[in-house]
């Protein structure tokens, strides 16, 4: 499965500026998984030591709130996955 | 009823197909509680009270500093050292002298909340930190009143609306993460634009028009000028708005 990632500009840096990211897997978790594969600086900013997803990120599939099974979150080919880092700024 | 200088006034919001006069009369009855005036909270004030919104009750515990003026444009470089609070009320008075500004520089916490909040009709979120933000939608949910989410970091934004009974909390949308507090990275445009749309949301709830950012997370990424939206159920099991809150 060739699932899209799609994040905020401000994780860019971890990318060498790709925005534009495929990732394979059937789960998000396995998706995650692949994306720190390819960019391990990237993986290290979302997961924790058991490559579990932090607390501080919620992921969304198509839009939809993965909470609370998002690492086992089922995935079908061209969905989107959103990692979306929790703000608190005013 | 609205005065000759009120219709004048407001008369280019009166012609707005669906607001009126009588849309007028419902904005100026309102009482809207800002948690905060930052970032956030200082174009919400200034809308809402160039909008004519009744009373603005505006709540901060801090004082000006040379590096909020980047953002917080209720305020001066004359006005560093002073507070928030009686600084902002100042501006909003010359601003429309015809409303009501109450002022609050105490801290929100646990023990005064419910009482900072009064009797006001709705609770606007432009605080800073998680923990008084969870405060602020709990104490929302309990008194029944809407709850209007907004939060920055950098060029990104992002905002909520909760309607208790029927929408998704804050507590639904983070299930009581807490992020370690730092400061955070932003530039001015940014509150800017996300504290516009919680200013559009109270507007349109008071005036009962238009369809409310509920169940929708709206997400404003600047650098890219895209908007996405995600979806945010009501979480029966949520420990704020569930089905046996409270505990
Ligand atoms: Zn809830």
């Amino acid at each position: 499965m060739s699932v899209a990632i799609e994040f905020s500009s401000i994780f860019a840096k971890y990318t060498n500026n790709q925005m534009d990211i495929k990732a394979e897997g059937k789960t998000v978790g396995e998706c995650l998984h692949d994306l720190a594969r390819q960019y391990p600086e990237f993986g290290e900013i979302i997961l924790d030591k058991n490559r579990d997803l932090l607390p501080s990120f919620d992921i969304f599939v198509n839009g939809e709130d993965t909470y609370p099974h998002t690492m086992t979150y089922q995935v079908k080919d061209g969905d989107k996955i959103n990692i979306v880092l929790i703000v608190h700024g005013g | 009823m609205l005065s000759k200088k009120e219709l004048k006034r407001y008369d280019r919001q009166i012609m707005i197909p669906g607001f009126g006069a009588a849309g007028q009369e419902k904005l100026k009855k309102a009482k809207v509680f800002i948690a905060g005036v930052g970032g956030l909270g200082s174009p919400v004030a200034l809308y809402l009270a160039a909008a004519g919104i009744g009373t603005l009750r505006i709540a901060d515990h801090d004082t000006i500093e040379l590096s909020n003026l980047n953002r917080q444009v209720l305020y001066r470089e004359k006005d560093i050292g002073e507070e928030k609070a009686a600084s902002a009320a100042a501006k909003l008075k010359k601003l429309n002298p015809q409303i009501k500004i109450e002022t609050i520089s105490e801290t929100i916490s646990e023990a005064n909340v419910a009482k900072l909040v009064g009797d006001s009709d709705m609770i606007v979120d432009a605080m800073d930190n998680l923990p008084t933000r969870y405060l602020l939608n709990r104490t929302a949910i309990q008194k029944n009143i809407p709850f209007f989410h907004g939060a920055v970091y950098g060029f990104e934004g992002r905002a909520m609306t909760v309607i208790p009974g029927k929408s998704a909390c804050l507590n639904c949308l983070y299930h009581g993460v807490i992020v370690p507090e730092e400061k955070t990275p932003v530039i001015g445009v940014t509150p800017a634009v996300i504290g516009c749309i919680q200013a559009t949301e109270v507007i349109k709830y008071i005036l009962g028009m238009g369809e409310l950012l509920t169940g929708r997370l709206l997400n404003y990424d600047g650098l890219r000028m895209k908007f996405t939206e995600f979806s945010i159920k009501k979480d029966p099991g949520c420990a704020i708005c569930g089905k046996a809150p409270g505990r």
